[in-house]
């Protein structure tokens, strides 16, 4: 099964959340609010520019789009505001908040196996104590510990009663 | 006995004073005609010689005998009563006592029975009682264990069918903050991995 490859720009493992997403949205939008206005000034009255992130301008050169230029800009928020709109988004729900290594890894299995502009949305629940809850769009999946524990029950029961597992 | 004599003893009594009175009269009556014989008959001489033994010195002698044995008699007799009276009012308050302790041991047996009664009443009922409280302490100890063999019954019952919860949560409590979500990362994704083709076809074909 090929993941699905529904937009040009393909997301950087860096960006994994919406958040993240609507992180780089906001600096382009500042970026191009304040090119705008730049333009507008003489030249003597040009300031520096707003700082901008590296996945932000690897983002732009991975794809050829010059951010200075106000076209590019358009179409890369264009690009970012379909994103947004149409990527998938699928939530974890996690008994700590995770690491960022780990959601590079897992986002990157999610794109590599399910959809390649994947995003996440990160939840926080310490009653599963390990493991996951994933819930799609129509589903939920229990990865937890504590489904584990229960799906294992009779093995539990058996083990704490001395009876053999055939029994 | 007593009695008797002294009622043999007052009548001779009676008798003597009778046959002195009779004399007395008699005596009188023979004095009076002795005036009308001074006619010289010898019925008179005879009478006069009557009253000439028996003047008037012999009269108040035998009067004085006759006081002095009476009182005598009197005396031996008021000697003897005092005795019988004596003897009688002993014998009165001996039969007194007698009936008295007669009395008094049949009241004071009577009274112990009484007592005795009541003892064994109250022993009887002690007894019934102690038995009764027996028998409600056994049918209650009889009660006490069946309910604990019941309430213990059902707390292993009740750990039985909720001994795998109890352990999840122990666990869960125990270790879920211990576990790092690094090292769950191979299982989370063996997980995902069996449910892509579902996780797939929900995001493609869900919304």
């Amino acid at each position: 099964m090929a993941p699905k490859e529904s937009h040009q720009v393909i997301l950087p493992s860096q960006v994994t959340t919406t958040g993240d997403l609507n992180r780089l949205i906001r600096e382009l939008d500042t970026l191009d609010d304040y090119l705008n206005q730049a333009a507008l000034r003489s030249a003597q009255e040009a300031s520096k520019l707003p700082q901008t992130s590296r996945v932000l301008e690897e983002l732009a050169a991975s794809h050829s789009l010059q951010l200075l230029r106000p076209g590019d800009r358009k179409a890369f928020k264009a690009i970012l505001g379909e994103i947004k709109q149409q990527a998938p988004t699928i939530h974890f729900s996690f008994a700590s908040p995770p690491s960022l290594t780990f959601l590079n890894k897992l986002v990157t299995w999610l794109r590599t196996n399910i959809d390649t502009n994947l995003l996440l949305k990160i939840g926080l629940e310490p009653s599963i104590a390990g493991g996951c809850i994933v819930r799609t769009t129509n589903k939920q999946f229990d990865f937890s510990l504590r489904k584990h524990f229960v799906l294992q029950h009779d093995l539990l029961v058996n083990v704490l009663t001395g009876r053999k597992e055939s029994q | 006995m007593n009695n008797g004599w002294n009622i043999a003893i007052i009548v001779l009594l009676v008798l003597v004073a009778g046959v002195l009175i009779w004399l007395a009269l008699t005596i009188s009556k023979l004095r009076l005609p002795a005036k009308h014989l001074t006619k010289g008959t010898f019925e008179d001489q005879a009478k006069r010689d009557v009253e000439h033994i028996f003047n008037d010195e012999f009269r108040e002698e035998l009067r004085n005998r006759g006081r002095l044995h009476f009182e005598k008699i009197i005396g031996e007799n008021a000697m003897f009563l005092q005795q019988d009276l004596r003897l009688t009012t002993s014998q009165v308050n001996e039969y007194i006592k007698k009936e008295i302790t007669e009395k008094l041991q049949g009241e004071f047996t009577k009274y112990e029975q009484t007592i005795s009664d009541a003892k064994q009443i109250a022993i009887d009922s002690i007894t019934k009682t102690n038995t009764q409280l027996e028998q409600e302490s056994h049918t209650l100890s009889v009660q006490l264990h069946q309910e604990f063999d019941g309430e213990k019954a059902r707390m292993i019952k009740r750990f039985d069918e909720h001994m795998a919860e109890i352990v999840n949560y122990y666990v869960l409590s125990a270790v879920g903050n211990q576990v790092d979500l690094n090292d769950q990362l191979e299982f989370i994704l063996k997980d995902l991995q069996e449910n892509k083709e579902d996780i797939f076809k929900d995001i493609n074909n869900g919304a």
